[in-house]
């Protein structure tokens, strides 16, 4: 199964390794790192189908009253309602500037386009507590802290370096020509982009509104300076239970976004080939 | 094209520099000041400048400690996460196997899945009555618990879980940039297949681990969630100090002081990253 599709199988060269033992080894060693990344998430699931009022791993009895209990509490649900009005709001915004931004600098290459492009990055190299004091103390002065909008614009901000990459990669990929026909034949910029440019980066907006969301709805670190209690998105929520103890609600709501994002990673692999962007 | 009209590509980028500026920007710029404020805690921010706020980071044993914790915890989980890594990484580059792809799903999986969550399941596998205590109970290793949360372990296994796709992915891209008929050629002219790897893999493959040692570094320094969640409210490194400051002890000064040396240890960090990567790229 390993080599029949490879090139090149005319030439033969010698082969560095594979020997029948080494490749076992490797295997046996892949395996246990995949163990290792996927074992605090397996545990997540099966601690939330426990029927007991306690965290219990392997549960003792099974059943789905957290997953319940979670659907029916008023304080997670205003949880993932704001998280997800949070994640909503703040992809679009993300989405449409990032990629406004990414098509700028890739077409009319602007004097700077380096620094410009390092600037919108810095949201994601400066750590998240520090863009979160900082965020706190200047919301604090200037007397807008407990809106919605700045919480906005900090996921917008967070998001923003996703989108431009994914969608500089795919105006990169694209041929310019398609678009220099169209304004040949008469198109406006503004059609030719909608149009012609559009369509064909697809892919790259796409991943990179996936992106955006995943980044909004677990953002906590530089988010918990930002909120008020009543904004309170489900990490946030999640992060202020755990430090005071673990109960079955946090692992069934855990397990709903673990499964959230798995449908998001296969949607994103079936449209976009996702693993190749490895 | 004409520099002297204004380029549309600045038009473009406008409305998100303005966003950028307003809620990122000048927010970090206005940190620095408060960092020199001097603090008392019953009366709280003071008028008038000093640097005493840095002189007790570096001087004060309670903050030098937190520091040299940070520092060595950055250091152990870049140096395993590339022993961990590697193996993977080289798998992923070179395997011609169908099956490969889910390798890289499973790498990206938990990647994508919230820091909070992941963190709560390393908490549920290593508490005192978690399943790695029973088990260890269980097989008779141990008598009673041990001790695997709130210290440096609990924080090591939670970061080194979380940092190592990212240590995968970048060393995956080196290598796979690494032609293998360098490699080929190596074992033909009759290097052993240690030696091949010691002086023709490594060397090539440098730039992509300087790269990820020093990404997955900056990662762990900055990280503030999995720290406070594995190392519980007493076991503190930097970024969750920043957060007591702020939240618990109301004491910004010092907070925004820790803030800017991070933030500091951090760029230094990314731009020395930067000038090696483009000093070895082939031009």
């Amino acid at each position: 199964m390993t080599s029949a599709g490879a090139p090149n199988s005319i030439n033969r060269r010698p082969r560095v390794s594979p020997t029948l033992i080494s490749r076992w080894l490797t295997w046996i060693y892949v395996t246990l790192v995949v163990i290792f990344l996927l074992t605090p998430i397996v545990v997540i699931i099966l601690a939330s189908l426990t029927s007991t009022s306690y965290l219990s791993v392997p549960p003792r009895g099974l059943s789905l009253r957290w997953f319940e209990a979670v659907l029916n509490s008023p304080s997670y649900r205003a949880a993932i309602a704001s998280s997800l009005t949070l994640a909503c709001a703040s992809t679009i915004g993300a989405t449409c500037m990032g990629t406004i931004v990414a098509y700028g600098l890739a077409r009319y290459r602007p004097y700077g386009a380096q620094v410009l492009g390092a600037l919108f990055s810095a949201p994601l190299i400066i750590p998240g507590v520090v863009s979160g004091v900082a965020l706190l103390q200047f919301l604090t002065m200037s007397g807008w802290r407990g809106g919605f909008l700045p919480l906005v614009a900090l996921h917008v901000l967070m998001g923003l370096p996703y989108v431009i990459r994914s969608v500089s990669a795919s105006i990169a990929s694209a041929d310019p020509q398609l678009e220099e026909a169209a304004w040949t034949l008469g198109s406006s910029a503004v059609k030719t982009f909608f149009l012609v440019t559009l369509p064909i980066i697809k892919p790259g907006v796409v991943t990179g509104a996936v992106f955006a969301f995943i980044i909004s709805m677990g953002e906590v670190a530089a988010t918990i300076f930002v909120l008020t209690v009543r904004q309170t998105t489900l990490p946030v929520k999640i992060f202020s239970m755990v430090e005071f103890g673990v109960d079955p609600s946090i692992a069934a709501v855990s397990a709903m976004m673990i499964f959230v994002t798995a449908i998001l990673l296969l949607v994103a692999e079936k449209w976009t080939g996702f693993h190749r962007f490895a | 094209m004409s520099r002297r009209s204004l380029n549309p590509g600045w038009l473009l980028s406008t409305p998100a520099l303005v966003l950028l500026s307003v809620f990122f920007l000048i927010p970090l710029a206005i940190l620095l000041p408060t960092s020199l404020r001097p603090f008392n805690s019953s009366s709280g921010i003071q008028s008038g400048w000093t640097l005493a706020n840095y002189v007790a980071i570096l001087s004060d044993s309670f903050y030098a400690e937190i520091m040299l914790r940070t520092i060595v915890l950055g250091v152990l989980v870049s140096a395993i996460c590339l022993v961990l890594g590697w193996p993977i990484a080289s798998v992923i580059a070179r395997s011609q196997s169908r099956y490969k792809f889910i390798l890289v799903l499973v790498v990206i999986f938990p990647l994508l899945i919230d820091v909070v969550v992941r963190s709560f399941g390393w908490i549920v596998l290593l508490s005192d009555k978690g399943i790695v205590n029973e088990l260890l109970i269980g097989l008779g290793i141990t008598s009673g618990p041990v001790q695997l949360i709130f210290n440096f372990v609990g924080l090591l296994i939670g970061m080194v879980h979380l940092m190592l796709p990212f240590m995968i992915l970048i060393l995956s891209s080196a290598i796979r940039a690494i032609p293998s008929d360098l490699e080929h050629a190596s074992a033909t002219l009759g290097s052993r297949p240690a030696a091949t790897f010691l002086y023709v893999t490594i060397p090539l493959a440098m730039p992509g681990i300087v790269a990820g040692s020093i990404l997955v570094f900056v990662l762990t320094i900055s990280s503030m969630v999995t720290p406070r969640l594995l190392g519980g409210p007493t076991y503190r490194v930097m970024a969750s100090t920043i957060y007591d400051e702020f939240l618990q002890l109301l004491n910004w000064p010092m907070g925004a002081a820790l803030s800017s040396l991070l933030t500091a240890i951090v760029l230094v960090l990314v731009v020395l990253s930067g000038k090696l990567t483009q000093k070895w790229s082939p031009r």
